[in-house]
This record gives C-alpha cells, sequence and structure tokens, in this order.
C-alpha cells in the first residue's frame, strides 16, 4: 500500500505572477518537488522578430512590470553592442541612476510587503500596520521613492519609454535630481534600521544545503549591477557573449518558465548571489550592513536573500547620493547614434531577483533573432532543490506542521518574478 | 460622520492572468491609497499581496491580463459566475496585449514550437484572448500600465453604486491640454489620434512619439492617419507592423478595411 501524499500549495501568495508548488511525499522522503508557473507563456523572442530596435525597446519591458526598466537596461545593452553606440560615461551614470530606483522599488516591495509578513506572522502587510504602523508608513515611502526615480528616469512608473537607444529623450532637470538626493539621504537611516531588524529575526535552518551562485562582474572595482562577465561562486569567469554555455537551460512540463543549470547542477541569482560574490566591494554604510549581518550560512540558505536585499538598499541609497553628486558635475550628454545596421549583441544586466540576459541579431535595421533569460528561469532549479532539503529534513524530525508556510518562504525569499520566468528564452530549432 | 457605516463594503476580487502584473502593482504601487484601498473594500482574495484568500461571491472581480492558457479560460468562467461585476484591467485584458499582436495571423503554434519545442505542458497553451473572447465584461480599465486616477475613480464609483464614466478621448487630447508641440508636424511616428488616452500623454511629454500602448480609441480615424503617416516616407507595411505592436484583437475591426 502506498502512502503517497501530495501537498499542493496553489496559489502561491505574496509574489509576482501566478504559481504554486507541488509536493509529493512517500513515506520519509520527497518524491518530487514543482515549483509551478501557471501563467501562460507570451513568446517575446518570437513577438520581436522584424521589429527595429525602437519597437524592441518598448515591447521588451511589458515582459515584466516589476523589473521593466531592468528589462530596458538589457535590451539597451544588447542592441547598442549590436549596433556600434557607444554612449559616453555620463549616460551610463544616469542608467544607474534609473536602475537604483528600480531596485529600491523591487526590494523594498519584496522585503516589507511580501516577505516580511512571514517572518511577523501576518497574512499581508496591511494587516501589520497595527503593530508595526512606523514601519509600514516608512516602507511605503521608501517604495514610493524607489517608483518616484524610476518615473523621473523611465517617463512614467511602469513601462516608461525615456530611455532610448543611445541614452534618454528627456532628463532631469538640476532641481529634480537634487530633491532626489535629499530624499536618499532622509531615507538611509530607515535602510540601516531595516539592517537591524534583519539582525534581530531568526532564520531557520532546516533547508541548508551547499550551492552555486552566479551574477554579473562589474567592471570597475565596485560593487554593482551590470557587467560584460558572468562571475560563478567557483571562481570562474565568463564573457557574457558565451551564456549559452555556462548556463544550461531546458524545457520542463510543468512550467511555461524554463530551467537552467551550471555544470549540471542548481545555481542561485539575485541579491545573495551578487552580496556573497562582490559583497567585499561594498563601502561605507553598506560595508557596515554587510559586516553586520553576512555569516557563513549565508552561502546555505535562502532565507538570507532577504537580507542581501536590505544590504542592497542601502548600497543603492548611497548609489544615487553617489551618482548625482557626478552627474551635477557634468555636462548634459548627447545622445550616441548607432553606426551600423547589421550586428548581434549580448546584454547583462542585474535585475532585482538576479541576472538578466537579452541577446539580439539585428540585419538591416530589423530583429531576426532574440533570446532573452529571466532570473527566475535561472533558479527556480534551486529554489526546488531548497524545497526538497527542507521537507526532508523535516519529515526526518516529525516536524510537519505547518510544512507549506516553511516551503512557501523559501519560494518567496528567492522574490521570484513569475511573470518574467513565464515568458522565455529560445529553443534550438529542430 | 453619522451614517457613513450602513453600506457594506464591497466583496472585492482580484486576480492576474498572463501579462507583467503591471496592472495590479499599480495598485499596489498606490503607496497610501493602498490602505485606504484595504479599508474601504473587502478584499477576499488579492494573491500578490496577499495569502489566504476566500473564493466566494464577488460584488467586482478585477481581472489583469489576457486568457492564455485552458487552465486561465477555465478560472475566467469561474470568476464570472460569481462576480457581479467584472472589469477587465489593463492592455492584455481589454485586447490580449502585445502577446495578441499577431492575432489572427494562424502562426500561433509554430511560434510556440519554436520557443518551447514540442512540450506536454499540464496545462494547454492558447493564443492570447482578451476577456471578451470569453465572457461578458462590465467595465474596462485600459493602458498598459493602467491609470492610477482611472483606477481610482472607477473603484470609487463602484463603492457608492454609482455609474463609472466612460473616457473616449485621444493621446491627442491630453497632448493638447499639455501644450506640447504636435510631433506629427515634425513628421514623427506619432500614434496618438489612434490611440486611447488616459495615459496623459506621458511619451509626448518626454518628446516621444505614442506607441499606442493603450490600445485603439474607439473614434480614430485610422485610414486618414495611414495616409498622413505614408506621406512621411513610411511604408504601409510598416506602419500597420507598428499598429499592431499593442493593438491586440481591439485594433482588427479598425483596420479590416485598410
Amino acid at each position: 500500500m502506498s502512502d503517497k501524499k501530495i501537498i499542493t500549495i496553489e496559489p502561491l501568495a505574496r509574489v509576482e505572477g501566478h504559481g504554486g508548488i507541488k509536493v509529493e511525499i512517500e513515506g520519509d522522503r520527497i518524491s518530487n518537488v514543482e515549483v509551478q508557473i501557471y501563467e501562460g507563456p507570451r513568446l517575446f523572442e518570437q513577438l520581436v522578430v522584424g521589429k527595429t530596435p525602437e519597437e524592441d525597446l518598448s515591447i521588451v519591458p511589458r515582459i515584466c512590470a516589476i523589473c521593466n526598466l531592468s528589462h530596458k537596461f538589457a535590451a539597451l545593452r544588447g542592441l547598442e553592442k549590436a549596433l556600434g553606440v557607444n554612449v559616453p560615461e555620463t549616460t551610463n551614470a544616469y542608467r544607474h541612476l534609473m536602475h537604483h530606483g528600480e531596485i529600491i522599488e523591487s526590494h523594498s516591495l519584496h522585503i516589507y510587503f511580501l516577505a516580511l509578513p512571514d517572518f511577523l506572522g501576518y497574512d499581508n502587510a496591511v494587516a501589520m500596520a497595527d503593530k508595526y504602523g512606523d514601519t509600514v508608513m516608512k516602507a511605503l515611502q521608501l517604495k514610493a521613492f524607489g517608483n518616484k526615480v524610476m518615473r523621473l528616469m523611465g517617463g512614467r512608473m511602469i513601462h516608461g519609454e525615456n530611455p532610448i537607444l543611445g541614452g534618454f529623450s528627456r532628463l532631469p532637470t538640476r532641481e529634480e535630481l537634487v530633491t532626489i538626493k535629499e530624499e536618499a539621504e532622509e531615507l538611509l537611516p530607515f535602510a540601516m534600521d531595516t539592517i537591524d531588524l534583519f539582525a534581530g529575526l531568526e532564520i531557520k535552518d532546516h533547508m541548508e544545503r551547499k550551492t552555486q551562485f552566479l551574477c554579473c562582474k562589474p567592471p570597475h572595482d565596485e560593487y554593482g549591477y551590470y557587467g560584460d562577465a558572468l562571475l560563478t561562486s567557483d571562481g570562474k569567469e565568463h564573457p557574457v557573449e558565451d551564456y549559452k554555455n555556462v548556463i544550461n537551460e531546458r524545457t520542463v512540463s510543468h512550467s511555461f518558465a524554463k530551467r537552467s543549470t551550471y555544470n549540471g547542477r542548481p545555481f542561485s541569482v539575485g541579491a545573495l548571489a551578487r552580496v556573497l560574490l562582490l559583497g567585499k566591494r561594498l563601502k561605507g554604510k553598506a560595508r557596515e550592513a554587510h559586516d553586520k549581518l553576512v555569516n557563513e550560512r549565508w552561502s546555505r540558505n535562502p532565507l538570507y536573500n532577504n537580507h542581501a536585499q536590505a544590504i542592497e538598499q542601502v548600497f543603492s541609497l548611497e548609489g544615487i547620493i553617489e551618482t548625482i553628486d557626478f552627474l551635477l558635475d557634468s555636462e548634459t550628454p548627447e545622445i550616441a547614434k548607432p553606426t551600423r545596421k547589421t550586428g548581434s549583441g549580448t546584454g547583462a544586466v542585474e535585475a532585482p531577483r538576479g541576472t538578466l540576459i537579452h541577446r539580439y541579431k539585428i540585419k538591416g535595421g530589423k530583429t531576426t533573432e532574440a533570446d532573452f533569460i529571466t532570473p527566475t528561469a535561472m533558479f527556480l532549479d534551486d529554489t526546488e532543490e531548497f524545497i526538497r532539503t527542507c521537507g526532508e529534513n523535516l519529515l526526518a524530525a516529525k516536524k510537519i506542521k505547518n510544512i507549506e508556510l516553511e516551503f512557501e518562504m523559501i519560494a518567496r525569499s528567492y522574490d521570484p518574478c513569475i511573470s518574467c520566468s513565464a515568458h522565455l528564452v529560445t529553443v534550438e530549432y529542430r | 460622520m453619522a451614517g457613513t457605516q450602513q453600506r457594506p463594503k464591497p466583496k472585492v476580487g482580484i486576480y492576474g492572468f498572463t501579462g507583467c502584473a503591471g496592472d495590479q502593482l499599480l495598485l499596489i504601487h498606490t503607496e497610501e491609497e493602498i490602505l485606504n484601498l484595504f479599508e474601504s473594500l473587502d478584499i477576499q482574495s488579492f494573491v500578490m499581496a496577499s495569502s489566504n484568500p476566500i473564493e466566494g461571491e464577488l460584488d467586482v472581480a478585477f481581472v489583469e491580463g489576457s486568457v492564455s492558457t485552458e487552465e486561465e479560460r477555465e478560472h475566467l468562467l469561474e470568476i464570472r459566475k460569481r462576480a457581479k461585476i467584472l472589469v477587465a484591467m489593463g492592455n492584455c485584458a481589454v485586447s490580449g496585449g502585445p502577446q495578441a499582436m499577431y492575432a489572427e495571423d494562424g502562426e500561433y503554434e509554430t511560434r510556440l514550437r519554436k520557443v518551447y519545442g514540442e512540450v506536454q505542458f499540464f496545462t494547454n497553451p492558447l493564443e492570447a484572448k482578451p476577456l471578451d473572447a470569453y465572457v461578458d465584461v462590465d467595465y474596462y480599465l485600459p493602458g498598459c500600465p493602467i491609470s492610477q486616477p482611472q483606477a481610482l475613480a472607477l473603484i470609487g464609483r463602484l463603492i457608492h453604486g454609482a455609474m463609472p464614466e466612460p473616457y473616449p478621448h485621444p493621446v491627442c487630447h491630453e497632448c493638447k491640454l499639455h501644450e506640447n508641440q504636435c510631433l506629427l508636424l515634425e513628421k514623427k511616428f506619432c500614434l496618438g489620434p489612434l490611440t486611447a488616452g488616459g495615459c496623459g500623454a506621458v511619451c509626448p511629454d518626454h518628446g516621444l512619439p505614442c506607441v499606442g500602448c493603450w490600445g485603439p480609441n474607439s473614434d480614430g480615424n485610422f485610414s486618414q492617419h495611414l495616409k498622413l503617416l505614408e506621406s512621411f516616407g513610411m511604408t504601409k507595411k510598416d506602419i500597420m507592423r507598428r499598429i499592431h505592436n499593442f493593438g491586440g484583437y481591439k485594433i482588427l475591426k479598425h483596420i479590416e478595411n485598410l
């Protein structure tokens, strides 16, 4: 007689998009774990074929609302390489400002509104407001600030068209920049308070296992969210053009998100990967936050991704202040023009939840091939492995009360973006 | 105030099908309003923001996203049965979204195979369609993403049992109010005259032509605008391709005779 038991968590709440978790238990072992993605396919890689780069740039951010500017940035980096557009350093600085805004918007939404209710025992953040009113109000302020930076640079909060090939259509005024800088300075103490809040949380260890990490390697010696090389936790560096040999993708039947492995094994991307691989480059308050929070359990425990995001909030607020200081002393950059109409290019950035790759092939000014790999597609295999380890350890210890919440917390810690993940990637034509 | 508490809070469900989740996100991004929103509505189900949804009778269901799988189609029919009012929220729900830009070209299966190969999925993928391809829709909140003021105005009216007002203006209407120089005078490819307004002419405000992301405005003069854009030296093929990008199913009736 079989004693097979299936735990289904559907819908998976407090994530962006529509998904679930299915865990099959046979006796005292977990026979199958599936993080399921119910959203339908959108086939973006096919949608952009035959379009101009301008059209690509307005279509592809629609893959995902929450990290729409990461998609825009990755697309810009890929398309500009393909078309020989060389943007000046000042333009890059404006793009970093935009990207910092998105990291703050996305991380603050995840930390306070999607993840923290679990740690404090609530269904949602609004329910938290009675006891943690001050935190919720300040969190809303921080998120509103992230949105404001996105609106200023992107043109609107979600799916703004202001970032264009070679630069921006409209640049912020001096006054707007100064206001943003002042607001970042005002919010920094709250971001540091959040570090203390996280330092006080008890983090469970029942899912801990060794894994691998991957992130973009910034081209300078500093912490950052973009690069032309991929850095892996085995100490190797890979040119981003070789991404297909590094990230091996496959299709699975329980999800419209594709799956990835590195060296045949699952890996994680996102804030945790970045802090582990690049944390020694942090300076200032972000470094203080890093030294306060990071410990040797981080590389085995995905719940620390929440903590890593808290560190990045500090880094991005400081990054905004530093970037604006640079911009206030800089000349207005020209919009850089394409130097060719045919070529190919791969753009990589760090979206809030991990490495994002856009590759384009352009012929005579029109896209002939495109490939997008999103972070959620990269880490879902690893998420499943952590859920499996968690389940097996809790079964062995006979602590199965509330096991669903433990599974959900692991999935949520990755801040999975199901909208992104459901619309992936070309496979080889057969 | 006396007498404000008699009316029971409307039971509301907020759902997301296939799309970028940006319209639900915009509700969450209402910042100070979100607390009021949770206060004045009885939110039974909003999975993106809260655990433990209750799935029962609803006064209003807001649905984002296109119907792109068999499971979503069944879920939509089920929501329709228990919702008194159903609101299609955002371009994907209203017209199918960018994933419906090749609506009715007959090549969906080919594109699906090119991206995923030969895979049997747990639910059948369907060519992206708007909600009203399967159920009656009571109100439409267009946009990519929707506009917060429009969404809050609609919710406010529904809370008080009042009839929401249509907004039949193109992007040009808002662009004029902002006193922008018309981009068509500079021979730029602007879809403002054909596109539903409500975004606040955000792209022209930034010196950028409208890409049409809110879908068609119901009384746009498509044939005249096609002639104008052709006079700028663009081919009909290029123009039609761009008109399709965000037009989905709702664009088809406007261009069938062009």
